[in-house]
């Protein structure tokens, strides 16, 4: 279990580092990140004072092993539009993402699972098409579009819901609605076609044929063997749901990490960035990392397995 | 027989109307899409020569709606093209051959997948610009490790099965095994991942047009004009709600083919 | 199945919360001004933003403010000031003004201000804006004086623009920079309560403030990156104050009930760039007459920006002090046109042009591009308008790859130099025209008349030879679309200041 345990942590320092390597270089191909935090009467000369002072002359080899050296310590250095610490930045805003995405993962657990279930359960049944139909529908519509109709039916007409910002549980509802909507439509799927092989496997045939009731077949042996590809898919999926984070923090002024990413993106801020892609990728692995001890609980054959 | 493909032949449906479309543009509309009287912007539909109104430029919608399709299936096509190469080539190489080559290509694929889909196509953006061809390009670059991940693990299975280990005992060659009895079996599982990537594809191009860095005007992209219709969401409902529809429609109806062909083909992948 | 134990709980208890209508705040007499993004510090002097600044000066001061009326420089914290000679500026300081933490407001406050910008550590942006100040005397507590380099007669603008707020001497010296950026302290109207990061910054009315005490008992702005939810935010009453109104939702926000549109002229300026400073047709100035004549501008602000935009004839706008009414405008005549591309040997049904254009940066601003290339195309010259993000698009200007045209806005521009000197010198970062002689010649003379009088004359010519230069198709004045309350008495100003000093609040 030791060696396992420090194996994971090496391959998830590999993956961070690895991450943080390919951004560092990716944003510097692009433009420079000087002029879009300087005010626009600069002289070219002062522009060069300003990178030279930051460092941005410097040849990217020295610019990486600065950074590194940096990084290891925990510094990804200053913000270049907020003059501050840039992890600070990101770590402040994470339990706002935290808290929508996990609102959002649970409702998708709640709107999905029970709907996929059903419609394994009753496949070929009109629960089973609308069931699938409307799931297919969540991924068909851009989340954006589906934020901001929502803004306008429940906050500008109805004035029932905030249109955005933090606050009472009422501010949650929307935002993670929206970012619900695309993951449930997978998960339900997906639990939808674990369940549809599990209730053909021999031993749920088995029960069915000692006459357990219908309930308890599908609820004590269908369901626990189903549970592990769809708690797998919980873990990749809480990557994209970061992603999707972005847009829905940016239309509902929520104040979390994806929509500090997208700004810090746009506005050439790259300690920002980096600081981002360090955060969602230990937070990535952190998750996927339990998702495996996870595993362990739900399937003890697993339990003593080396990594994979 | 309607109630196993009932939904696969509503999608098929709605996925050939939307082929139909963008090949047959020029002959469904007498308009230019991108050229407009800016005298008459913001007709509301059903205003004479305009069925679907016109918008802030006076450009006729339903001319931009249906070439938009073109662009649509345009951004699906190229997109699922270069990522199901990519991947699937990255995915075989990983599961046949295995060792450091195939451990590492999946490290990068983890990588990758460590990080938001969105996030990565706008960096990518970011540095290569604006445009069609460029959100091809962040897309596929960003798209490629689901194929990796799906294809490797078919490879792995049809490796262990025993007529292709029989084949290799026999002393078949390395590409012809690859080729005659691994390719076959993992095709399946390419087509099903490349139906239901084609409509993330699209609905990808609009959340990216959302945050700026989307396809640019004047080409009439769905995603795109969905994002413009924002500055007019209070006067021009229309500018919404028909791209909206176009896109929705086709993006549900490809999604339907997917799921069919995984029910027929492979009820057991998970993507 | 644990899981659902615990889950359906939960969901069920937040479904019961669900039905809460977006309650009516307690309307006393608390504002709530909804920006993009927040303030990218607190420190004053310190970082070249306006949404920063904006909110900054609600609780710092300046020395010198404009008139509203004539935007002349006007007395703040300075009661007046005289040329001493080519190289001093003497300032008379306002007495018995207190900073919020007591403090008193003294020359020493002016010193220890400009010594925070002059420290190379504090890296302000403002550091390059004040190089041309040698020091600061103080002679007694309430005068001093900046003594420059060599004649800078533009100081006074520089001071009337929001590039010097002085900051607590003491405070400074003994907390420390970090603890003002935490928690300002200033002399104005409003003081500073909580900053919650991406969310709110809430300050409330400085009862001791030394021009009265604000009618607004509090402020709070709010942060809200996407326009069209700031416009739902405010249709739904849940913010009173938004900038940049789309021009075609004016009416959409009249009809709410809830909030009308104010609008002012801007000092903000949009134009067309025609580079010159790259190869190609626009070297030619016979071409970029005949673009400009081609340019129907009217129609533009007719159909595009549904009017909500006012037409200038040279670079400068009428709000700039410094405008002269002499210089003529160029009409919209396409014959013109044709008869200047065929005297330059070119035809335009063969002539291709490109146009660089942001989206989204000022109001319209792509489809404004993109309807210029419409009219273009009636000449039957071809454009390909590129629509590029914003970093890239100053990126291009800088480095001069932009096409041979492309689109931007300029402001708040309310003197010359500011206008002139940055955009019609080759040298300088974002100017897309240079290298006549003459006008650098002009410009290098203009920017150091001290008198009055020669210098209006200066800049007056300057504009005669730019704009017979016709280096851009000069466009508008944008004009600034607020929505407002109704229940909230302002009114917007040409500089753009969201200014919450002047608001009056009519009770309900």
């Amino acid at each position: 279990m030791r060696i396992y345990l420090l194996s994971r942590l090496g391959q998830t320092l590999l993956v961070v580092f690895l991450s943080l390597t390919a951004v560092f270089f990716l944003v510097r191909l692009g433009g420079d990140p000087v002029l879009l935090f300087l005010p626009m009467d600069i002289q070219a000369k002062d522009v060069n004072e300003f990178r030279q002072r930051l460092g941005f002359n410097d040849p990217l080899a020295v610019q990486y092993a600065r950074f590194v050296a940096g990084a290891t310590r925990g510094d990804f250095g200053e913000s270049l539009r907020y003059k501050r610490s840039a992890l600070a930045l990101v770590l402040e805003r994470l339990p706002a993402t935290g808290a929508l995405a996990g609102t959002a993962l649970g409702l998708t657990f709640v709107l999905a699972v029970p709907v996929g279930i059903l419609s394994a359960v009753r496949r070929g049944s009109l629960v089973d098409y609308l069931g699938m139909g409307g799931t297919l529908l969540g991924q068909a519509i851009p989340g954006f579009w589906l934020g901001l109709m929502m803004i306008y039916v429940f906050s500008v007409r109805l004035g029932w819901l905030p249109t955005g910002g933090t606050g009472g549980p009422a501010h949650y509802v929307m935002p993670s609605l929206v970012l619900a909507a695309f993951y449930a439509a997978r998960t339900a799927r997906l639990t939808r076609s674990a369940v549809l092989e599990t209730l053909n496997e021999e031993y749920v045939l088995a029960a069915r044929a000692k006459g357990l009731a219908e309930r308890v077949v599908i609820g004590k042996h269908a369901l626990k063997n189903s549970a592990i590809p769809i708690v797998t898919l919980a873990g990749l999926e809480t990557g994209q749901l970061l992603g999707g984070a972005v847009i829905t923090e940016t239309i509902f002024a929520w104040p979390g990490v994806g929509r500090l990413t997208v700004q810090a993106l746009l506005n050439r801020d790259f300690p920002v960035v980096l600081a981002a892609v360090f955060v969602i990728s230990v937070t990535y692995t952190l998750i996927n990392f339990g998702v495996d001890l996870l595993y362990g609980w739900l399937d003890p054959r697993t339990r003593v397995v080396a990594p994979a | 027989m309607l109630r196993r493909h009932g939904l696969g032949l509503l999608g098929l449906t709605l996925t050939l109307v939307a082929v139909a479309i963008a090949v047959g543009a020029p002959l469904l509309t007498s308009h230019d899409p991108l050229a407009g009287d800016f005298a008459a912007s913001l007709r509301p539909p059903g205003s004479p020569g305009h069925p679907l109104g016109t918008d802030q430029l006076g450009r006729d919608l339903l001319a931009r709606v249906l070439y938009g399709a073109r662009i649509a299936l345009f951004i699906g096509l190229c997109t699922v093209a270069v990522t199901a190469v990519v991947g699937g080539l990255v995915g075989l190489v990983a599961g046949f051959f295995g060792g450091w080559p195939g451990t590492v290509l999946m490290r990068l694929a983890d990588v990758q997948l460590s990080f938001p889909f969105i996030l990565l196509a706008l960096t990518i953006n970011a540095i290569v610009g604006l445009g069609l061809r460029n959100i091809i390009l962040s897309l596929s670059a960003a798209g490629w490790v689901v194929y990796a991940r799906v294809v490797r693990g078919e490879v792995l299975s049809v490796r262990q099965r025993e007529y292709v280990q029989a084949a290799a005992a026999l002393g078949t060659g390395g590409s012809r095994l690859l080729f005659r009895h691994v390719l076959p079996n993992v095709a399946p599982s390419i087509v099903i991942v490349a139906s239901l990537q084609f409509s993330q594809f699209i609905v990808a191009e609009a959340a990216i047009s959302f945050l700026g860095f989307g396809v640019q005007p004047p080409t009439p992209a769905w995603g795109s004009m969905l994002s413009e219709s924002r500055d007019f969401l209070y006067v021009a409902w229309w500018l919404a709600a028909c791209p909206g529809a176009a896109l929705a429609l086709t993006a549900l109806g490809i999604n339907l083919v997917g799921d069919w062909l995984r029910d027929v083909l492979d009820p057991k992948l998970r993507i | 199945m644990r899981l659902w134990r615990s889950v359906v709980p939960v969901v069920l208890a937040l479904a019961a919360a669900l039905p809460t209508p977006a309650q009516d705040r307690p309307r006393t007499k608390e504002v709530v001004v909804a920006f993009a993004a927040e303030p990218r510090t607190l420190l004053p002097d310190t970082i070249v933003d306006w949404t920063t600044n904006d909110q900054v000066e609600h609780m710092y001061d300046r020395l010198v403010d404009r008139d509203p009326k004539t935007y002349k420089p006007a007395p703040m914290l300075a009661t007046g000031w005289k040329v001493v000679n080519d190289t001093t500026w003497e300032f008379t300081l306002r007495q018995g003004v207190r900073f919020h933490n007591g403090e008193p407001f003294t020359a020493a406050s002016v010193k220890a201000t400009m010594d925070y910008i002059k420290d190379p550590a504090n890296k302000t942006h403002y550091l390059p804006r004040w190089a041309l100040v040698k020091e600061v005397q103080v002679v007694n507590d309430y005068t001093v004086r900046f003594v420059t380099e060599k004649p800078w007669p533009g100081l006074i603008d520089r001071m009337a623009a929001t590039d010097f707020l002085p900051m607590p001497p003491k405070a400074l010296k003994e907390q420390g920079v970090p603890a003002l950026s935490a928690k300002p302290i200033g002399t104005g109207p409003f003081k500073f309560v909580q900053w919650v990061r991406d969310e709110r910054l809430v300050l409330e009315r400085n009862p001791d403030y030394w021009q009265g005490a604000p009618d607004v008992s509090r402020v709070t702005f709010r942060f809200i990156p996407e326009f069209s939810a700031r416009l739902a935010a405010l249709l739904a009453g849940e913010i009173d104050i938004m900038k940049d109104v789309p021009p075609h939702a004016v009416e959409a926000v009249d009809r709410s009930g809830k909030a009308r549109v104010r609008a002012t002229v801007s000092s903000r300026i949009n134009y067309l760039a025609l580079v010159n400073l790259k190869p190609g047709p626009m070297q030619d100035l016979r071409v970029r007459k005949a673009i400009h004549h081609a340019v129907n501008v009217d129609e533009l602000i007719q159909q595009v920006l549904k009017s909500r935009a006012s037409k200038m004839c040279g670079p400068l706008s009428p709000l700039n002090v410094d405008y002269s009414p002499k210089v003529e405008c160029l009409k919209h005549d396409p014959s013109r046109a044709q008869a200047l591309l065929k005297e330059a040997g070119i035809d335009p049904a063969k002539l291709t042009l490109a146009l660089d254009t942001p989206s989204g940066r000022y109001p319209l601003d792509k489809d404004v591009s993109l309807a210029i290339a419409a009219q273009l195309q009636r000449l039957g010259i071809k454009v390909n308008v590129v629509v590029n993000e914003w970093g890239t698009h100053l990126d291009k200007i800088k480095n001069r790859t932009t096409g041979d045209m492309f689109f931007l806005g300029w402001g708040p521009a309310l003197d010359a130099q500011g206008t002139i000197e940055q955009l019609f010198q080759g040298s300088q970062t974002y100017s897309s025209y240079g290298g006549n002689k003459v006008i650098d010649d002009k410009i290098a003379q203009a920017v150091t008349i001290v008198d009055p009088k020669r210098r209006v004359e200066a800049w007056a010519e300057l504009q005669q030879l730019v704009a017979a230069e016709v280096p851009w198709v000069f466009l508008w004045q944008q004009h600034d679309l607020y929505g407002v309350a109704n229940w909230i008495d302002w009114t917007p100003r040409a500089d753009e200041k969201v200014w919450m000093y002047e608001a009056k609040i009519t009770p309900r």
